[in-house]
C-alpha cells in the first residue's frame, strides 16, 4: 500500500508540474455554488439512506419482538412499545398503554415471566410488508404470524394470523405504537387446521388481565372468509418506493462559517460507510438464505465455501468444528440426498446487525427443518441460529455458525407428545471442541444467547 | 518521442491514483494544494457522489422488491387474483408458472391463471402463503432484479385433510416508470403432501395443467417433486467462489 501511494504521489506531482503553467494563468474559480450543490447532494443521499435504515430497523424490531415472545421474555417485549401504545390480539379486546400491555403479557403465563417446563410458545414473524410514513416518524407493517405452541404431554397447536401494526419514531428510536394480530385459525396438531372451529380459534391470546376496551373490529375466523385491512392499499401509502425523491437540501453553514471541500470530504466518507453497512445487511441476509438453500440439498462443497478459513461450526449437540475443511467433512456426514429423502432447512426471521465499522455482522435466525424418509419416518424441528460473519477482501463469509435446538419431534406424534433428545456427536467423527453451551432442549426451557441488546431500552 | 511516452505513462499512473482515492475510503486525504488543488478535490467528490447516489438507489431497490413480493403473497393468500396480477409487468413476455402447470404469458393470462388456480380460494379453502428466505440481486443498472424465495403453504379444504406445500420461487423483476413489477414468477414444488399422513407417507405429484385453461407454453422444466430429488436451478453463483452451483452426481458421495 505504501509503495503504491508513493507511486501515485509521484505520478500526480508529475502531472501537476506539467500542467503548472496553464493553472497559474487561470484565476482561481469561485467554488461556492458547486460546494453548495455538493452539500445538497450529500443531504439528499443521506435522507434516502436514512429511510432504508428505518426500514431495516423496523424489520428487525418486529423480528426481535417475535424472538422475545417465543420465550415469554415479557419485560423485553413490553420495552419495545411506546408509552401510549395499544395492543389487540384476536377478539380479546384492546389493551391501552404500557402498564396494561405488561399485564396482558404476564396474564398469558400465570403472572410470571419466562416459559415453564414443557411449554412451547413459538410465534414466527414472517413476510414483512413495511410502509414508511411520509413524515419519517411513523410506519405501518403487515406481517404473517405462524404459531406453534402447546404443553408437552398435554397439547400442541398450529396457528396462523396477520399482523397489521403501527410504529412510531421517538427521539430517534422506533417503537411499536399499535400491535394488532388478526387470527385466522388456532387448531390442535391432531387433525390440523382444516378441522378447526371458531371455538378452537377463539382460544388464542387469552390473558388473565382484563382489556381496557372491546375489540376494535369484529370478524369471524377461518373457515369464514375475512381479510384483515391491507394498509398498503391506502392511496396515501401506495407505491413501492421507500424513500421520497431526492429533494433534501443541506442546512446552511453556521453563521460566519464557509463550506470547505475538507468538510464535505468527511461527510462523504461517513455517507459511504452508511451505504456500505446497508448494502452489507442485505449481503449477509442473502448469504444466510443461501446457506439454507444449499443445506436443503446437502451441498457440502457449496456450503463449506461460504465459511472463512478459521471459522467454527456448531450445530445442536454435535460439538464445535474448526476450519473450513472440517465444515466440509461435517456436511459430508449428513449424507447425500437421494430419492425418498427430504432435508428442508428453512432460514427464517433474520435479525441482521452490521458492526459500526462495517467489517463484521451477526444474524439471529429461525431454523425450521422438515425431514423425511419415504414410507418410514418424518420429523419436524425448530431452532435458533446465532451466526457471525466477516468481510474478507470485500466478500462476506461465515465466521461462526451456532445452531441451538428448540425441539425435534416425530411428525406423526407432534411436539405435544414427543421430543427427541439433543442430537449428539457423530459416531466416529468427534468434534474439535465439546459442545460450548450445555443445555437441554424442549420440553426443558432454554433461551439461546442474543447477539443484540433490546433496540429500545438497550438492555 | 521519449517525452510523450513518459507523459502518457504518468497520465496512466495519475488515473490509477484517482481510482485509488475512490477505492480506499479510509486513507488520509491529501490536502496539499500543490498536489491536488481544491477544484480538483471537489471534482473527485462530485464524481463520487454520483456513484453513491446510484448505490443508494440499488440499496433501496432491494427493499422495494421485498415489499412488492410480499404484496403478491398477501394477495394470493386472500384469493385476490386481480390485485396480484396487477403487480406484473406490462410486457407481453411477463409470465407466471407454478409446479407443472405450464407457462401463462401477459398480464391478462396471468390473471386468468391466478383466478382459475394460483389464487383461487373456494369457500372453506385456505392457502396461507408466506414468502420467506429471500436471496435478492438487483442488476447493477437498477433496471432488473432476480430473487429466490421459499414458501411453506398451509392449505386445504375445511373438514378435509390439510395440505403441506413447500418449494422455492425463482422470480424476475423489472422497473417500469420508476416502479418495480414482477416480470417472471416461477414456483417449483419441492414437496406437496397430506397433512394427516405426512410427506413421508403421502406425497402428491406436482400439480399439472388446469384442464379448463390450457397454458400458453408447456412447463419450462420438467421434474418430479418429493419423493424424487430435484434441485431447482439457482439464478446466482456461489457468493464466495463465484462458481455456478448445480447438482453433480459425483458430489453425492456421502461418507457412508
Amino acid at each position: 500500500m505504501n509503495r503504491l501511494a508513493i507511486v501515485c504521489l509521484m505520478a500526480v506531482t508529475g502531472i501537476a508540474s506539467a500542467q503548472a503553467p496553464t493553472a497559474a494563468q487561470r484565476p482561481p474559480a469561485d467554488l461556492t455554488p458547486r460546494l453548495n450543490r455538493a452539500a445538497d447532494h450529500i443531504a439528499s443521499i443521506n435522507a434516502q439512506a436514512d429511510r432504508v435504515a428505518d426500514y431495516d430497523t423496523l424489520r428487525n424490531l418486529q423480528e426481535i419482538y417475535g424472538f422475545y415472545f417465543d420465550k415469554a421474555l415479557w419485560d423485553q417485549v413490553v420495552d419495545l412499545f411506546a408509552e401510549d401504545a395499544t395492543l389487540e390480539v384476536a377478539q380479546q379486546g384492546q389493551y391501552v398503554g404500557k402498564a396494561s400491555i405488561r399485564k396482558y403479557f404476564y396474564g398469558l403465563t400465570g403472572g410470571k415471566q419466562g416459559l415453564s417446563y414443557g411449554q412451547l410458545n413459538n410465534q414466527y414473524q414472517l413476510s414483512p410488508l413495511i410502509t414508511l410514513g411520509a413524515d419519517g416518524q411513523s410506519a405501518h407493517a403487515r406481517w404473517r404470524a405462524l404459531i406453534q405452541d402447546g404443553q408437552f404431554k398435554q397439547s400442541a397447536n398450529w396457528g396462523s394470523g396477520i399482523y397489521e401494526n403501527e410504529y412510531v419514531k421517538q427521539d430517534g428510536v422506533w417503537k411499536i405504537s399499535r400491535l394488532h394480530l388478526f387470527i385466522h385459525f388456532y387448531a390442535p396438531y391432531e387433525g390440523g387446521w382444516t378441522r378447526t372451529t371458531p371455538a378452537l380459534n377463539a382460544r388464542y391470546g387469552k390473558s388473565a388481565a382484563k382489556p381496557d376496551r372491546p375489540a376494535s373490529v369484529k370478524y369471524e375466523t377461518w373457515p369464514a372468509s375475512y381479510t384483515a385491512p391491507l394498509h398498503f392499499e391506502s392511496p396515501a401509502l401506495a407505491g413501492y418506493r421507500l424513500a421520497p425523491e431526492n429533494t433534501a437540501s443541506a442546512p446552511p453553514p453556521a453563521a460566519g462559517a464557509t463550506r470547505t471541500v475538507t468538510d464535505l470530504e468527511a461527510q462523504v466518507r461517513a455517507l459511504e460507510l452508511k451505504l456500505e453497512r446497508l448494502r452489507s445487511a442485505s449481503d449477509v441476509e442473502n448469504l444466510e438464505s443461501t446457506y439454507g438453500y444449499y443445506a436443503d440439498k446437502s451441498m457440502q462443497d457449496a456450503i463449506s465455501a461460504l465459511f472463512a478459513q478459521n471459522s467454527t461450526l456448531e450445530i445442536l449437540g454435535r460439538g464445535v468444528f474448526i476450519g473450513r475443511d472440517r465444515v466440509y467433512e461435517y456436511m459430508r456426514r449428513l449424507g447425500a440426498p437421494t430419492n425418498g429423502t427430504l432435508f428442508n432447512h428453512m432460514q427464517l426471521q433474520p435479525v441482521v446487525t452490521v458492526s459500526a465499522d462495517g467489517n463484521t455482522a451477526s444474524i439471529r435466525a429461525r431454523l425450521v427443518v422438515m425431514f423425511g424418509q419415504l414410507n418410514s419416518s418424518a420429523q419436524l424441528a425448530e431452532g435458533t441460529y446465532e451466526n457471525r460473519f466477516v468481510k474478507e477482501n470485500g466478500v462476506w463469509k461465515y465466521q461462526s455458525l451456532a445452531g441451538f435446538q428448540t425441539f425435534y419431534t416425530d411428525y406423526e406424534q407432534g411436539w405435544g407428545k414427543h421430543s427427541s433428545a439433543m442430537l449428539s456427536y457423530f459416531p466416529g467423527y468427534p468434534p474439535d471442541l465439546p459442545q460450548s453451551v450445555k443445555y437441554s432442549p424442549y420440553p426443558e426451557v432454554f433461551v439461546p444467547p442474543f447477539h443484540y441488546l433490546n433496540p429500545v431500552s438497550g438492555k | 518521442m521519449t517525452m510523450t511516452r513518459r507523459f502518457a505513462a504518468l497520465t496512466l499512473l495519475g488515473s490509477t491514483f484517482l481510482a485509488c482515492t475512490c477505492a480506499m475510503g479510509g486513507d488520509p486525504i491529501i490536502t496539499d494544494s500543490k498536489i491536488l488543488n481544491e477544484e480538483r478535490r471537489l471534482a473527485i467528490l462530485e464524481t463520487k457522489l454520483a456513484s453513491l447516489q446510484r448505490e443508494a438507489a440499488l440499496i433501496e431497490d432491494h427493499r422495494a422488491i421485498e415489499r412488492l413480493q410480499q404484496a403478491y403473497g398477501y394477495y394470493v393468500s386472500e384469493g385476490k387474483a386481480a390485485q396480484a396480477a396487477a403487480l406484473f409487468s406490462d410486457s407481453p413476455a411477463a409470465s407466471i408458472e407454478y409446479a407443472q402447470q405450464g407457462v401463462y404469458l401477459g398480464r391478462a393470462r396471468i390473471e386468468a391463471f391466478l383466478k382459475a388456480s394460483g389464487a383461487r380460494l373456494r369457500p372453506g379453502e385456505i392457502r396461507e402463503t408466506p414468502f420467506m428466505q429471500s436471496v435478492i440481486h438487483v442488476a447493477a443498472d437498477g433496471r432488473t432484479a432476480k430473487a429466490r424465495w421459499r414458501s411453506l403453504v398451509m392449505g386445504g379444504m375445511h373438514g378435509e385433510d390439510g395440505r403441506w406445500t413447500e418449494g422455492p420461487y425463482e422470480n424476475e423483476y423489472i422497473k417500469e416508470n420508476g416502479l418495480w413489477k414482477i416480470a417472471r414468477l416461477h414456483w417449483y414444488t419441492t414437496v406437496d403432501a397430506s397433512y394427516d399422513k405426512g410427506w413421508h407417507r403421502q406425497p402428491y405429484p406436482a400439480a399439472g395443467p388446469v384442464a379448463e385453461l390450457p397454458p400458453d407454453l408447456p412447463p419450462s422444466i420438467v421434474y418430479k417433486p418429493y419423493p424424487n430429488f430435484f434441485l431447482p436451478p439457482y439464478h446466482y453463483a456461489n457468493p464466495v467462489t463465484g462458481m455456478p452451483v448445480a447438482w453433480d452426481d459425483n458430489q453425492a458421495g456421502g461418507v457412508r
